[in-house]
Formats: C-alpha cells, sequence, structure tokens
C-alpha cells in the first residue's frame, strides 16, 4: 500500500459514488483522451491543487499528461482518489458517477500503456531468508515431522520475524543476527538428532502446560462425548522406548475421577485422581517412535452414582476455575511432562527415517555411495534445485566424521545437520542475470517453482514440481497453469489461510487480546480458540471452494461448534466439533465483519471501539486507510456532566463537531457504528455500555445511509472494485514478498481485470497473480565478476 | 484457586540441583582485569539498559527537589531500599525522536532513538533501505564482549506482534540494539533459550567442548560455502550474505572466547526454566535472575532488555489496571487513567530496584556486583500521552564510587541523553567514539 506522502490534512471522503474497476466501456479515442482529462482536472481540481496553492503539495495544473510516462505516482494517485469518490471533496463540485469512470479509466489505461511499453518488476534481493513459517514448513516437508517435541518448538528456538504491511515474508525485513544463526545452529543439531533418531541424544524433558484461563468442565473440541476439560498433545518421539508421563493437576478432591489417557486414540492409562493420592501422577507407557497423539481428559465415573451433580456451565470470572454446580472443586488438568526414551531400544522406522533412507548400504563398501544418494535426494529437495558434486563435497566430510564416530546413521545425521543451516537452505537465492541492457529477464524455471511454492504453500517445492522445473518444462504452455491447480489442491495450500489470510487480517492479533474478565466474563481460553477456528475454516473453505473473493464479505454459511454457536445465539448446534452452519442471507452474521474473531481484534479490553471498526474496514478491507491521529488527541469523555454514562455516539460526538477530528473520523466513525451491535467479543446485543438502545444507523459522508451490520455489509459489496483491488495488492504483497509501489499498479489492474470474468474467483487472481510480470521476472544485474 | 499457573516459583527456581559448569573464579578475575579494563579511568565494568515504555507521569515522578536531599516521589517509592545506589536523572531529552516530518512514529522512534540518537527514518522515505546507527550497548560490546563468551545479550519481555501501527516501519519498535547502522539485533524473549545461550544444553565440560568444536567445524565449513555463492552474486545484492557472514564470524568469537576459560570453579546451575511464566512480575525476575547469573559467571558484560515494546497495551491486572498500558498512557489529563498509569510506572521502578537488590547481594572483591557495574533504566518518551520525547525519566543504578548515588540532578532542557551514553561508555573504558547520535560530549554527574 503506497503511503501517502503528502504531509497536512486532506478533507477525505470515502464511500461515495464508488465505481468498480470494470472494463472500459466508453473508448475515447486517444487524441480525445487527452483534452477530458485536462478539461475534466482543469475543471474540479485545479482550483486547489495548483502551483500557486499547492494543496497537500499537488500541482495538477502543472502536471505532464499521463501518456507521458513521467509523474506515474502522481497520476496513480489522483486515479486512487477518484475511483474512491475521495476527490474532489464533499461541499465542491463534483462530476457524477460516469464522468468520474471515464476519467478514472481514461487516466488507468493511460498508465497500463506506459507501462507495458517499459516493464519494471520491482527491486527483489538476491538472497531472502526463510521466515520462520516458512522454515517450520520446509522441515515438516523434508523430514515428515508436523510437530516437533516442545522443547525444539521453532517458536521458541527461533525468534519471531519482523513484519512490515502485516506480512513476515518481506525480504527486507528478515534480517540475520548471531541470534538468529544461533536458532538454526541449535535447531539444525536437535532436529537431524531426532529425524535420524540418535541413540545419544539427550532425555526428551517436555512440559505441556494447560492454560489456567482454558475451562475444564465441559468436552473439549475433537474429544469423545462424555469427557470433560484436558488436554491434546501432539508430538514427535525419537527412539522405541518407555516415556514416563508425568501428570500435574490441581483442585484434587475427595471423590475419585478419572482421567483417561490414550496415545493416538487407544487409551493407555486410566489414572484415579484424589486427593488423597495429591496432585502428581505417573504413567509409564512403551511406545514407538514417530508423530504422535497423547491425549488425556476427564471422563465420567463408570455407572456409580456420583455425589458430584450434574455439571453446568458456570461463571468461572476468567480465572479457569472449574467448579461443580455446588462450587465444589473438580479437579483440571494442570501439566503433562513427557520424558524419554527410556531403555531405548534406538532406531526404528518412522516417517523421517522413511523419508531420509532412501537407501540402506548393504555392506561397509556401500556406504559412501549409499551416503552420496541420500544426502543428493536431500539437497535437492532442500536447496530446492538438483544437487552437484560440489554440494556433496561440502557435506560428505562431516558424514564420514559422524560414521567413524558412531556408524553410517550418525554420519547421516551430522551431514543433515550441517545441510540444514546451509545459506542454500535457508535462504531463497535468484541468481542476477546479465543482461547488459537492464530489461527484465525471466527468472529461471527452478526459481519460478520455488517463487510457487513459497506463494502457495509456504515451503519447499515438491518433487513433481522440481522435476518439471528441472527439465524446463515449467512454462511449457498450460504447464503454469496446471501446476497451480494441483497445488491449490493441495493440503499444503491451507497455508494461504493460516499464513496469508491471517496476516492480511492480523487475526494472529487475537491471541494477544485480554477482554476485562469483570465486563466479558464469558470470556476464556476455549472461546478464543472457537473465534479463530471459525474464521481460520471459513476463509479455507472460501479458499479451496475458489469461490469469489466477495463471499468474504458476504456468505451464508460460517463454521461452528456448540460453545460458538451459544456465544452467537444460533440455536440447534451441538458438540464440540466444528461444521459448516447455514447462516439466514438476510442476517447480520455471514461474512467476515459478522465473526467474533474480527470484532474481538477491533475492540477494546473493556468496550468496543466504533473507531478501530472503521479503522479496521477502511484500511485492511478497502485499502483507503485514514491519515493517522496527532498524538495528543483530547479525552473521550465516558460520562455526561452529571456524571451519567454516555452513548458511545454522545462520547464520540466531539469527533464530529470538531472539524479537524471530523475530516478523518467521519470516515470511520459511521461504519463502526454501524456495528455497535456487535459487542467487544461479538455478540449480538440491543443496548451499549451505557445502558442505552443502540441505533446503529450511520451516515456517511455523502449522505447516504447504513443501517447495522446488514447496511455495512451492502455497502462494502457496492465497493467489491475496492475491495478486490485491495486483497489483489495484499495477495501481490505476499506473493513477491516485497512492497508495492506505484509501478505494481498496472499490474493489479491486470490481475483484477483478468480474475472479473470469473467474479472474482480465488483462483483466478492466484493465477492472475503468478502470471503477472513481476511474478515471472526479475530486473536485470550484472552479476559479480567471476574472479581468479 | 489452586490451578497451577505458568509462574515458576522463584524458590524452586533458585534451589534445584542442576548442572555444575566449569567457570572463571571471580576472584580469580580482578587480577587479570585490572591490567585491562579495571583502572581508576575504568571503574565500572558492566552495563545495562532497561527500557520501559509509553514514557511516565512526571508529576509523580521527578523528586521537587534536587541534590541529596530528596523525597522520594510516589512513583520512586520503591527505590528506597536502594536510593544511595541510583542516580534519578532529569531534563534529558532525544529531540532526534521528533516527528521532523516524519509522520506518526513516536513510539518506534522512541525505541530506536534511546541507544543510538538517531532519527528512525521511514524507510520508504529513505529509499527502501532501513538505517539506524550502532547503539550504545553495542559499542561497549565490541570492547567488553572481547573477552567473553557473549558480546552482549538483548532480552524482552515482550515478543514483537502483528499489530497495525502508526508508521511506515514497526520493526524499528521491535529491538532496542542494532550492530551495525543496518543490522538489528532480534531480542530473545523466552527464558529457555537465553539459559541455553548462556549455559549451554548442559553436560560435561568435555561434552560441552565437544559441541563447540563441532558447530566451529560447522560455520568455517559454511563460511567456504557463502564465499562460492558470493561470487555468483552481483555487487548490490550481498547484504544478505554478508549478514548472515558477520553472524558466523561472531558466533565463531563467542566459540573461541569459550574455550579461553581459565579458573575452575563449579557454579550451581538452577534447572532449566520451561516456559514464561504467566505474570510479569515472575517473568521480569526471571529474566532478571537470568541475566544476574551471566553477569555472575560473567559469560558477558552488557546486556539491554525491553520491559515492554514501545506502544504496548500490556494489561496490567495484578496491579489492578486491567486496560492496557497504552491505553492508560493516553491519559488526557482524566485523573483516573493518570493513576493507573502512575501505578504502572511504580512498578517497573520497583522491578528496576528489585534487580539492583539482586546485584547488591552478590559479593565481588570487597564489594558488591553492582558497584562495579552502571544500569540505565528509562523510556525514549518522555510524556506518553503528548508522545514527547522530552524530560525523559532516567535512573542509572550502580557504579558505587563512581557515580555518587542517591541524588537528583536536573539538566537545563534539550540536555541530550546521548551525552549520558557518552558517560557510560567512558566509565566503562570503552573508547569513546566522536559523538553517539546528537551527543555534544559527556554528561557530568557531578
Amino acid at each position: 500500500m503506497p503511503v501517502s506522502a503528502w504531509g497536512g490534512r486532506w478533507a477525505a471522503v470515502v464511500g461515495a459514488l464508488l465505481v468498480t474497476t470494470s472494463p472500459v466501456r466508453a473508448q475515447s479515442p486517444e487524441g480525445l483522451a487527452q483534452p477530458s482529462t485536462r478539461a475534466f482536472l482543469d475543471r474540479y481540481c485545479v482550483t486547489c491543487h495548483n502551483e500557486r496553492l499547492r494543496q497537500s503539495g499537488l500541482m495538477l495544473d502543472r502536471l505532464e499528461t499521463a501518456d507521458s510516462g513521467g509523474a506515474a505516482e502522481t497520476w496513480e494517485k489522483v486515479v486512487r482518489k477518484l475511483r474512491t469518490g475521495a476527490m474532489p471533496p464533499q461541499g465542491r463540485p463534483r462530476p457524477d458517477a460516469a464522468t468520474y469512470d471515464a476519467v478514472a479509466t481514461a487516466i488507468e489505461q493511460a498508465l497500463d500503456r506506459v507501462a507495458a511499453a517499459s516493464p519494471d518488476p520491482g527491486r527483489m534481493p538476491a538472497l531472502r531468508r526463510l521466515s520462520r513459517t516458512e522454515y517450520a514448513n520446509a522441515i515438516r516437508d523434508l523430514l515428515g515431522i508436523a510437530h516437533l517435541p516442545k522443547g525444539m518448538d521453532l517458536a521458541l528456538l527461533l525468534p519471531a520475524d519482523n513484519s512490515r504491511s502485516g506480512f513476515d515474508n518481506l525480504a527486507d525485513l528478515l534480517f540475520v543476527s548471531p541470534t538468529v544463526l544461533d536458532g538454526y545452529l541449535n535447531a539444525a543439531r536437535e532436529i537431524s538428532r531426532l529425524a535420524v533418531g540418535d541413540p545419544g541424544m539427550p532425555l526428551l524433558v517436555d512440559t505441556y502446560r494447560v492454560p489456567s484461563e482454558l475451562p475444564q468442565e465441559r468436552q473439549l473440541e475433537g474429544f469423545p462425548a462424555g469427557t470433560r476439560g484436558g488436554t491434546r498433545i501432539q508430538t514427535y518421539l525419537p527412539a522405541v522406548g518407555e516415556y514416563r508421563m508425568a501428570i500435574d493437576v490441581s483442585g484434587a478432591s475427595r471423590e475419585v475421577h478419572g482421567l483417561e489417557v490414550a496415545v493416538d486414540g487407544d487409551r493407555v492409562g486410566l489414572v484415579e485422581i484424589s486427593r488423597a493420592h495429591g496432585e502428581s501422577y505417573e504413567l509409564r507407557l512403551p511406545l514407538t517412535a514417530g508423530p504422535h497423539v497423547i491425549t488425556a481428559t476427564f471422563v465420567p465415573p463408570s455407572g456409580a452414582l456420583s455425589e458430584e451433580p450434574v455439571l453446568r456451565a458456570n461463571n468461572r470470572g476468567g480465572s479457569g476455575a472449574t467448579a461443580g454446580l455446588l462450587g465444589q472443586r473438580l479437579p483440571a488438568l494442570a501439566a503433562i511432562t513427557v520424558r524419554g526414551p527410556y531403555g531405548g531400544a534406538g532406531a526404528a522406522e518412522t516417517p523421517a527415517r522413511r523419508r531420509l533412507f532412501v537407501c540402506r548400504p548393504a555392506s561397509d563398501a556401500d556406504e559412501a555411495p549409499c551416503a552420496r544418494r541420500i544426502l543428493s535426494t536431500f539437497v535437492t529437495r532442500a536447496y530446492r534445485r538438483p544437487a552437484t558434486s560440489g554440494d556433496l563435497d561440502l557435506l560428505l566430510p562431516f558424514f564420514e566424521e559422524g560414521r567413524q564416530a558412531g556408524g553410517f546413521d550418525a554420519g547421516i545425521q551430522r551431514a543433515l545437520e550441517r545441510l540444514l543451516v546451509s545459506p542454500q537452505f535457508l535462504f531463497r537465492i535468484e541468481k542476477p542475470t546479465a543482461h547488459a541492457s537492464g530489461a527484465p529477464a525471466r527468472v529461471s524455471d527452478l526459481e519460478l517453482a520455488s517463487r510457487l511454492s513459497f506463494f502457495l504453500w509456504s515451503s519447499l517445492p515438491d518433487d513433481e514440481l522440481i522435476d518439471v522445473a528441472a527439465r524446463g518444462t515449467l512454462r511449457a504452455p498450460g504447464e503454469i497453469d496446471r501446476q497451480v491447480r494441483r497445488m491449490l489442491a493441495d493440503p499444503r495450500a491451507a497455508a494461504l489461510a493460516t499464513n496469508f489470510a491471517a496476516q492480511w487480517l492480523f487475526l494472529r492479533d487475537v491471541e494477544t487480546r485480554r477482554p476485562d474478565g469483570g465486563i466479558f466474563a464469558d470470556f476464556e481460553e476455549g472461546l478464543r480458540r472457537a473465534l479463530l477456528r471459525e474464521t481460520e475454516l471459513f476463509i479455507g473453505s472460501v479458499f479451496r471452494e475458489n469461490r469469489s473473493v466477495l463471499d468474504l464479505l458476504e456468505a451464508d454459511y460460517t463454521f461452528l461448534n456448540e460453545r460458538l454457536a451459544k456465544h452467537y445465539g444460533i440455536p440447534h448446534v451441538y458438540g464440540s466439533h466444528f461444521r459448516r452452519v447455514a447462516l439466514d442471507p438476510a442476517g447480520p452474521r455471514g461474512g467476515l465483519l459478522g465473526q467474533g474473531s474480527i470484532l474481538l481484534l477491533t475492540s477494546y479490553p473493556t468496550r468496543t471501539s466504533p473507531v478501530l471498526r472503521g479503522k479496521y474496514v477502511l484500511d485492511n478491507l478497502l485499502g483507503a486507510p485514514p491519515p493517522p491521529p496527532p498524538p495528543d488527541v483530547p479525552a473521550l469523555q465516558e460520562t455526561g456532566g452529571d456524571g451519567t454514562p454516555l452513548s458511545m455516539r454522545e462520547a464520540m460526538e466531539r469527533h464530529r463537531v470538531n472539524p479537524v477530528c471530523a475530516s478523518c473520523h467521519a470516515q470511520m466513525d459511521p461504519v463502526g457504528f454501524a456495528l455497535e451491535n456487535f459487542d467487544g467479543l461479538g455478540r449480538w446485543r440491543t443496548t451499549g455500555e451505557s445502558g442505552d438502545l443502540i441505533d446503529a444507523r450511520s451516515a456517511l459522508p455523502d449522505g447516504r445511509e447504513v443501517a447495522g451490520a446488514t447496511g455495512v455489509r451492502d455497502w462494502l459489496l457496492a465497493q467489491s472494485g475496492a475491495f478486490v483491488q485491495n486483497f489483489t495488492e495484499r495477495l501481490l504483497t505476499y506473493a513477491l514478498g516485497r512492497d508495492l509501489d506505484h509501478r505494481d499498479m498496472p499490474v493489479v489492474r491486470g490481475i483484477v481485470r483478468g480474475a472479473a470474468r470469473d467474479d472474482y474467483a480465488f483462483g483466478s487472481l492466484v493465477l492472475g497473480v503468478v502470471e503477472s510480470l513481476p511474478f515471472q521476472m526479475r530486473r536485470s544485474e550484472a552479476a559479480r565478476m567471476a574472479r581468479e | 484457586m489452586t490451578i497451577t499457573r505458568q509462574a515458576l516459583p522463584r524458590r524452586t527456581f533458585l534451589r534445584g540441583v542442576g548442572t555444575t559448569i566449569a567457570l572463571p573464579l571471580l576472584d580469580a578475575m580482578v587480577p587479570a582485569l585490572t591490567a585491562t579494563t579495571r583502572t581508576a579511568a575504568a571503574p565500572i565494568r558492566r552495563l545495562g539498559f532497561i527500557y520501559i515504555p509509553n514514557g511516565v507521569i512526571h508529576e509523580q515522578w521527578v523528586p521537587a527537589a534536587t541534590g541529596a536531599a530528596f523525597d522520594l516521589p510516589p512513583s520512586l517509592l520503591p527505590l528506597a531500599p536502594v536510593r544511595d545506589q541510583v542516580l534519578v536523572l532529569s531534563g534529558l531529552a532525544h529531540r532526534q525522536a521528533d516527528s521532523m516530518g516524519d509522520g506518526n512514529g513516536d513510539h518506534n522512534r522512541g525505541i530506536a532513538v534511546w541507544l543510538s540518537g538517531v532519527h528512525a527514518w521511514n524507510r520508504l522515505r529513505n529509499g527502501g533501505e532501513a538505517t539506524l546507527a550502532t547503539t550504545a550497548d553495542q559499542i561497549a560490546a565490541a570492547e567488553l564482549g572481547r573477552h567473553t563468551q557473549l558480546p552482549s545479550l538483548e532480552l524482552s519481555l515482550e515478543v514483537p506482534t502483528q499489530m497495525a501501527c502508526d508508521s511506515a516501519d514497526c520493526f524499528f519498535g521491535n529491538t532496542l540494539s542494532w550492530r551495525t547502522p543496518t543490522t538489528p539485533n532480534h531480542m530473545e524473549s523466552h527464558p529457555r533459550v537465553v539459559f541455553t545461550r548462556l549455559f549451554g544444553d548442559g553436560g560435561s565440560p568435555a561434552e560441552r567442548r565437544e559441541q563447540r568444536r563441532r558447530t566451529g567445524s560447522i560455520l568455517d565449513s559454511v563460511v567456504e560455502e557463502a564465499r562460492q555463492l558470493e561470487r555468483l552474486l552481483g555487487p548490490a545484492d550481498v547484504s544478505k550474505l554478508t549478514e548472515y557472514l558477520e553472524s558466523v564470524r561472531d558466533l565463531e568469537r563467542r566459540i573461541e572466547a569459550a574455550e579461553t576459560e581459565s579458573a575452575i570453579v563449579s557454579l550451581d546451575l538452577p534447572e532449566r526454566p520451561v516456559d514464561v511464566p504467566a505474570s510479569l512480575y515472575d517473568y521480569a525476575h526471571l529474566m532478571f535472575d537470568l541475566q544476574v547469573l551471566a553477569w555472575r559467571a560473567d559469560i558477558t558484560r552488557v546486556f539491554s532488555m525491553l520491559i515492554g515494546l514501545e506502544g504496548t497495551n500490556q494489561p496490567y491486572p495484578d496491579i489492578g489496571v486491567p486496560e492496557g498500558h497504552h491505553g492508560v498512557s493516553h491519559h488526557r489529563y482524566d485523573p483516573v487513567l493518570i493513576a493507573k498509569k502512575a501505578k504502572i510506572d511504580t512498578f517497573h521502578v520497583q522491578l528496576f530496584a528489585e534487580f539492583l537488590g539482586k546485584l547488591r547481594a552478590i559479593p565481588e572483591g570487597d564489594g558488591t556486583l553492582l558497584d562495579s557495574s552502571a544500569v540505565l533504566c528509562g523510556s525514549g518518551l518522555g510524556d506518553g500521552n503528548a508522545h514527547d520525547h522530552i524530560n525523559l525519566p532516567t535512573l542509572l543504578g550502580g557504579g558505587a564510587g563512581v557515580f555518587r548515588g542517591g541524588r537528583h540532578l536536573h539538566y537545563p532542557a534539550d540536555t541530550p541523553m546521548t551525552n549520558l551514553l557518552l558517560t557510560m561508555l567512558d566509565t566503562a573504558g570503552v573508547p569513546l567514539p566522536e559523538r553517539v547520535g546528537d551527543s555534544s560530549g559527556r554528561l557530568s554527574l557531578a
């Protein structure tokens, strides 16, 4: 999103007279296009934006024409203002919708022509470090380890990445520091030992704590009916052996409660929890190596008449206290610590070993050739290109040393450890081409394969993609199309929902929201997880089913479980698992703005915020952010002169009355007010914090009214052009790993036009991005002279 | 409610069998250090920098009187037990964090400027380059870190989030420490990772030596590979590879430094922390305890620490402020909010005072660890409500005999805080650069 470089305030107005970026209807011959644009500017713009007045630093009387190619940046800003109807401002003579469209289109066409004549794919560095998410996915795909043991959690071993525009995969911000390199070294050592099943690695000691804010008196998602509370652990065990699980509970009572422990769905133990026994228990289990799901949950006592009355959902005040109906304690699971393996029998078949050991040496003499095969395969996958003898020359010394110290497997482990810190693994490398002319050049097929897989999967290209690219057939007619469709259908494409969309919408910040326990007594961790799950499933469904991205704004379904349905007041949804639920199309829910995750995200701990919600909609959905606030904003009075609490509208009256405030708040507040029926947790309400009835009608600055959440939705859909354009800009930013600027706007427009045919289906936008100039090409730079 | 919380009780942390680890004898270090660092001109051996966000309430922070006979204002009351070891400084400023037409990023600029004295320009104005300057802690580390295993330690109690922020370059606000003008240091938030960085995986000295050897050979090989890559890349794009190589060399140096351990003494280590404690108080104390251990074992002599990111909305429910720090810092003169912000300020001062107390409890030579350390605590924002960068809250702890503590010193308006950074570097015997940011000379602490 180009940041406006204009200082000062502009009396911006959003939401009036929006037009979609539809293909041009009125075709003007080139000779007339200029005079009509010039005439338009002279009539509507130059009064303020001239050399003498220089409103906002803009001099439109002196601007060279868009056809000339100069001043493209300014022209792009002009177009954006025209498309959003922000200029001319209210109170000045404004053209009709058809004229807006015609002039904006003419300018865009001129800009697009200029861009087509001198294409510029933008600056991309030759090296880009993998983000932490990409690294984790690479480990998953290389070694088949989806869930590392807690002690090797990458969120622990590697520092968080920086983000800008919401995305953490921007090349310029993926710095390398000794801390991060230290993290890579540690991760490489631990992961390689885990994958090979090194018998010498230290015992795992992994403690999984259950958040105290998670209530445990009801069934958790995915657990069997009749159970309550507990936890699910997903881990990867290095070797066969005995594993000791130390179970810590709290609130053990006189009564005996049964805690069922299961591994991969099969019960392995029933621990009897009672105060007599205390708060620590231990289970010793023989387990195989590899991935395991360990669950522990409380089961109802078998048959016998229980002294515990029927469980009811109780007000917990957010503290996680678990209480039965009469207030007596129910035991809750506090933590499970997994230690092991003891008495290990050593290496066994695991997914990682199967991935790694593509051959086993038949004899001592066979060890070196087998190692070469194994490492070649691995290098090809890890470095995203066919392995060379140079690669092996760097790795084999480590294999040798390891083999001499501990045998073949140890050798492979050392070589793998070395591989995982190679700059060719840790960085995405795009070699500069040597075009002296400076014309953009296509990235190589292998580089394109990486761009594709990191865009669609946030991970390594798979064997098929590397193979096609290595043979030079990736750009054969129809091949890219085929690959994109294949990749979108692959489960790894879930990354587009969990990585791209979650960052675009700032969903990760939902994890850090802390609604005040006094005001929002209903809030607990289970609800937080459910809110996030709903949005994750919803966005995933729109992407996977190749729906129009406009369905994100308006959909007749969502995903709910019983907990969430009760929260929303939607009846007849039972059970802890999530399932698709049809929604009343005329109702307020349906689409992102009806989902609690986003409504929670845009609220304060103690109350809603129409300003935050309005800003969120304008910025993240429409790509038209209001300018930032000044630092010393005067107080929001929450009570009137007589001490009675003011309604939200009354409190924000100053936004409307003070013209300095109004210039920006006139855009944000109405949208936020129209969403006031959703409280700080996304529940529907009819009275606000002050006790007054909520009036969710708002007047937009152009006089149009939006009424309630459905009104906001209709208004957004009326600006589908802006939404799709913004979505495409975010998608392109994420796909390229760099911020966009004015030079990319013709590309964005082209992608949007291309997808209009399919009603902006997600897949069409993805294909448009993949086929675009900056995705397929890079600028030419002279390579450093190969030396001596 | 007795559900076990994530907090690791401090008692059990400091108890615990743990591994024994070979370390230099503290006192045996003194003769060696006398020759290189501990001279009359360089009486301070260790530097710490602790950052508190969102400014403070001045009326409850700045003592009315100057000199030695001042009453501790409400926010500074927790300093009472260590009062004689703390200098309260008022009137300092970081004008380079002002907007200068660069838009609204006061919070991010506040962090960026604190140890650099340089304006953090919006990257898009600067042609895409993110540039700041080498920060004071890293200037110190270049000198003081030459003889320790870790040149410096960067800690943070808050992980960078993805919140939309008020300027184009939020990542400026993610770290206090920059190694070079273009390479920020990551700050570490997880106590377990900090422990591992300080003390390794444990194991016997022989095992750890073997581990270091292996890591060293990996690093050598990686350098070779990176050189081959360099030849393929254009000059403009080598920057990331350079960052990588510099990080490699940094780690190689640490290995060398760890190899030259001299006298062998066992230090009982606590168990490796497992989790981030749930309460901010326990979390801060855990990280402080690790820092104290690191200083005591001379693993590093420089650290910087973020109590919170600038602009953080961290809630403080345990002291009666559930609302979120940033919200109450914009009090707009509402007395209720002012009182809440002051509570947060007091809480931070308490953390600082307790940290100084821990250092004071450790004997060193004929004094304490605190006597030969200088710990700065403060903010790059003065008045959080107005987002200004003048009258910065600044506390300087430690350095008995060097900084005569127990006084309130007030400076003329706009005295650069960078002058204080110069003074701190000077007392630690760090060769002074010509300037640090906008410094105009050393600050007199007379």
